[in-house]
This record gives structure tokens, C-alpha cells and sequence, in this order.
């Protein structure tokens, strides 16, 4: 395997025919991580003078985690490239490089992966931001 | 084809006359296609742009059905958004003096439109061919519809643009 084959390494499917294996030297993306979203904990008493109910924050909060009952699954496909597929993952879902990369084997070898659990409505966004870069990406109640 | 990032989030495209040639019909194609009804087309190119939103039934599933019509709904806009990214780039062709190389400079935004709008052209390619695993593994000189050849030439050149703009990202340890 040429650099160039091993660096391209480079799709899910297939290797880059070597009629146009130019060189290609991209620098490599920054590091990102996963955003975490951050449940806010409730505050257990508001300040005098205020409107704030935390059980009702509570209950929310609760509700949303509950809400979060939605997969969404990339699956795999004989066209998009490995890195472009990582590239994609960190672009959209604020993967780091080493999570990105274990989501996209996981799509080559065993054929998808459930790269996150959200809302109905965040899972929706983001079904429809994968499928804007060209993945294959489905929701699931899980 | 280069690509340099010559700012924190700029970067500098570089074409030379085939490369830009090509790119250009690419994206002549693509534009012509953007502006296609979607229920005219083929039903592998409509099932592409309608989306699926799920592989399980959806049949008596009030919620699904309504994530499909937004599904819908979205790629239906995101063809008029990448029309309009095809005439921009299109003009900024047109307007070019120098065009070997024909050289752009994009930021880190654009360059994702931009590669996402190149993958479109390669999966439509593919679905409207029907390309699989195997027609990518294989040599092109054994393909021997001429169409089915040329169409996964492009499927590479294209991809091939893609890998240069965005580098290496698979995580080695």
C-alpha cells in the first residue's frame, strides 16, 4: 500500500484507484470534543422575590431526559469516503477524532452505528444535517 | 488540485485548467440539477432528496410520519441553498482572470458546503447507477458500460477532491 493508499485509507468501501492518486497532503483538523449538553440542576430555593419554581424546572428536566428516546443510526454505503465520514461526525455531531473514527468503523464493519440518542426534534436536525454531507442516517425510537 | 490554509479558517483553493474544467461541468450538472422537480425524477434520485427517516415501520406512527415531512421538507430547501452555492461558484469562475490555476479562497463554512455539495454529485451518481461495493472495488477497465465506467471515475475524481480539501481525519493512534 502506496503513503498516498494508506493516507487516503479512505473510504468505506473502497481504496482511490491509483489513476488519480495525486498527491494529497490536507492538514489535518483540530481536535474537537464531544459537546456534552449539561442538564441544569435544579436549584433547590429561589430567592425571595422571584418567580422561579423548581419543581417545575425539575420536572422538565426530567421530561427532557425521559424525551431523549430517539437513535439516530449512520449506516453504512458503498460511495463516501472513511475520512470524509470522520470528517462529517466531527463536523456535525462535535465528535473528537478518536470517537469519530471508532463511529465510522463500527458503520464499515458491522454495517451502522448509532452515533447518538436525542429529542424527536434534535433527532430530526440532526438526521437531516448528516444526510446534507451525503450519509445514510435513519432515527430509531430506542 | 491543492488546497492550503493560509489563515485560521481560510483556505486557498488551487485548480489547474482540467481539474477546473472538470470541476466546472460538475457543477453545471449539479445547478441543472437543484433546479429538476424532484417528483420528475428517477425514483432512486427522488427516494435520495425525499430522505428516509427511519428503516422501521412507519405505518401508524404519527410521530414518524411527521419527521418524514420535515425530513422532506429540508432537503427540498437544501436543493435551493445549493443552487445558489452552485452560482456562486459558477460566477466566481466567470469573473476569474487567471484560470490556470483558477485559485479560490473559501472559509472553513464554505469549504464544508462546498465539499458536502461535491459528495452530492457522487452519491447521485451512485444512486442513479445503482453503483455498489462491488463496482467500486472493481478495476474500471473490466466495467464495461461506458457510462457506468465514467460515472465511477467520477465518483473517484470527486473524491478525491474531497480528501485533498479536507486531509487525513481517521484517528491513528
Amino acid at each position: 500500500m502506496s503513503q498516498v493508499e494508506s493516507m487516503l485509507g479512505a473510504k468505506i468501501l473502497t481504496p482511490i484507484r491509483r489513476g488519480i492518486e495525486a498527491a494529497v497532503a490536507g492538514p489535518a483538523t483540530g481536535v474537537r470534543f464531544l459537546s456534552v449538553a449539561r442538564r441544569a440542576t435544579a436549584t433547590s430555593a429561589a430567592k425571595p422575590g422571584t418567580e422561579t419554581s423548581p419543581d417545575i424546572d425539575v420536572e422538565e428536566k426530567l421530561k427532557e431526559a425521559f424525551a431523549r428516546g430517539w437513535s439516530i443510526i449512520v449506516w453504512n454505503d458503498p460511495v463516501n469516503l472513511m475520512d470524509y465520514v470522520v470528517y462529517v461526525f466531527k463536523a456535525v455531531l462535535k465528535m473528537n477524532e478518536q470517537d469519530a473514527s471508532r463511529h465510522m468503523w463500527e458503520v464499515h464493519q458491522k454495517g451502522k452505528s448509532v452515533v447518538g440518542r436525542e429529542t424527536r426534534e434534535k433527532s430530526e436536525l440532526i438526521v437531516h444535517r448528516l444526510r446534507s454531507f451525503g450519509l445514510n442516517a435513519t432515527m430509531e425510537q430506542a | 488540485m491543492t488546497s492550503e490554509q493560509f489563515a485560521p479558517g481560510q483556505w486557498r483553493l488551487s485548480f489547474n485548467q482540467p481539474e477546473a474544467d472538470f470541476l466546472i461541468n460538475v457543477l453545471a450538472r449539479l445547478g441543472r440539477h437543484y433546479q429538476e422537480d424532484v417528483s420528475r425524477m428517477p425514483p432512486a434520485l427522488r427516494a435520495y432528496w425525499q430522505g428516509t427517516i427511519t428503516r422501521g415501520e412507519i405505518a401508524g406512527k404519527d410521530d414518524l410520519k411527521e419527521s418524514q415531512e420535515v425530513l422532506a421538507e429540508a432537503r427540498s430547501e437544501l436543493r435551493g441553498e445549493r443552487l445558489a452555492l452552485v452560482e456562486n461558484w459558477l460566477r466566481d469562475y466567470e469573473l476569474s482572470e487567471e484560470r490556470d490555476p483558477w485559485k479560490v479562497e473559501i472559509t472553513t463554512a464554505e469549504r464544508d458546503d462546498f465539499v458536502a455539495m461535491l459528495n452530492d454529485r457522487r452519491m447521485l451518481i451512485a444512486a442513479e447507477l445503482g453503483v455498489t461495493e462491488l463496482d467500486m472495488e472493481a478495476d474500471l477497465s473490466q466495467i464495461a458500460n461506458e457510462a457506468r465506467r465514467t460515472g465511477i471515475l467520477e465518483i473517484d475524481v470527486l473524491g478525491h477532491f474531497i480528501l485533498v480539501m479536507l486531509g487525513p481525519q481517521i484517528y491513528r493512534p
